[in-house]
């Protein structure tokens, strides 16, 4: 792979990217928060980052994948409980969700 | 004209948890371009210019994996595909007439996953007239500040362990997974969050591409369809 084959690369991921974010913002113009369809598209919101992070989490790419299946698992169990069990503390909950995921892969 | 204070209070909002939440998983890209043979300035112009970490680590690895211009570009446009509805969602939110068309345009940029979040979490208490400084302050702050963790990790992840780096990158999912639980307060956004992932799980196996924006926009609809009563009564 030569240096101009991943500048286009780059350049064509901006695009891609850039063209999500500006059609967006231009099928919003008549889009009000009053209105159903605002309801609607919330709702498709939080479902799509929903199943990107079941994604990240139970079939990773990268570092992630080299890890266990059952760790992720359970580490990620380890911070919905902590972050209810603790009055919705959220330090606390990333910081012994990442730790126990740690401790399973690296120490046990 | 900007309003400082609100511009300064969205960078002060995302200072702390949302830059490590990001941050970290920016570090741990920048070391893996690295190790993929990229250099600096293209690991530091990936960031720069797309900022969209999934979809980052999508071309990075259709690269490596030999791929064409035009596989680099559908695989970038289906992963990144969630941004579209998240920007028509945030842009009501924070729209005001004082700002023109061509502005929106250009705080485009900075919508992702993060900063969407934390915009959704707290435009309840800020003025309509704040709404866009403010985002601009707190996206703009992330995206600065995930290119800085890009180039050093690029730079200084050889004094890193291997063990931090599976760590920092596991945080990421981890917050969004906090931040997502923060948002469950509408039947039909918790319903949309439980059906999105078990569906994505489901349709990994078959449309592993498509799999995410299948399951999202599945479980979207059958969530406002189904508490739809619920979407009047709000």
């Amino acid at each position: 792979m030569t240096a101009n084959f991943i500048y286009f690369s780059i350049f064509l991921a901006s695009v891609a990217t850039y063209c999500c974010r500006a059609f967006g913002i231009f099928s919003a113009k008549n889009v009000s928060v009053d209105s159903i369809i605002f309801q609607w598209i919330k709702c498709i919101s939080v479902g799509i980052i929903s199943a990107v992070i079941a994604k990240i989490i139970l079939f990773p790419a990268g570092l992630l994948a080299e890890t266990s299946f059952s760790s992720r698992l359970f580490s990620t169990g380890v911070a919905i409980a902590i972050y209810f069990l603790f009055k919705k503390n959220v330090i606390l909950s990333i910081f012994v969700s990442t730790m126990t995921f740690l401790i399973i892969n690296f120490y046990i | 004209m900007i309003n400082w204070l609100s511009f300064t209070n969205g960078i002060r909002h995302a200072v702390g948890i949302p830059v490590i939440g990001l941050g970290t998983s920016m570090f741990a890209f920048g070391a893996y371009l690295k190790s993929s043979g990229f250099d600096l300035l293209q690991s530091l112009s990936s960031t720069l210019f797309t900022f969209a970490l999934p979809g980052q680590f999508v071309m990075a690895e259709t690269i490596v994996a030999g791929g064409t211009f035009l596989n680099i570009f559908l695989a970038v446009l289906l992963t990144n595909a969630r941004l579209y509805p998240m920007t028509v969602n945030l842009i009501p939110i924070i729209r005001h007439p004082h700002y023109p068309k061509w502005k929106y345009y250009c705080l485009a940029h900075v919508i992702a996953i993060t900063a969407w979040f934390n915009m959704i979490a707290v435009h309840k208490k800020l003025p309509q007239e704040d709404k866009f400084d403010y985002f601009l302050g707190l996206g703009g702050f992330l995206w600065m500040s995930s290119v800085v963790c890009t180039v050093l990790g690029y730079l200084v992840s050889h004094l890193v362990s291997y063990e931090t780096l599976v760590g920092f990158v596991f945080i990421n999912p981890i917050y969004f997974l906090i931040m997502t639980l923060s948002n469950l307060k509408e039947k039909k956004l918790i319903f949309s969050i439980i059906a999105g992932a078990i569906l994505s799980v489901i349709l990994f196996h078959y449309i592993p591409d498509w799999s995410v924006f299948v399951a999202g926009l599945v479980a979207g609809t059958l969530g406002f369809i189904i508490f739809k009563k619920e979407t009047y009564d709000s």
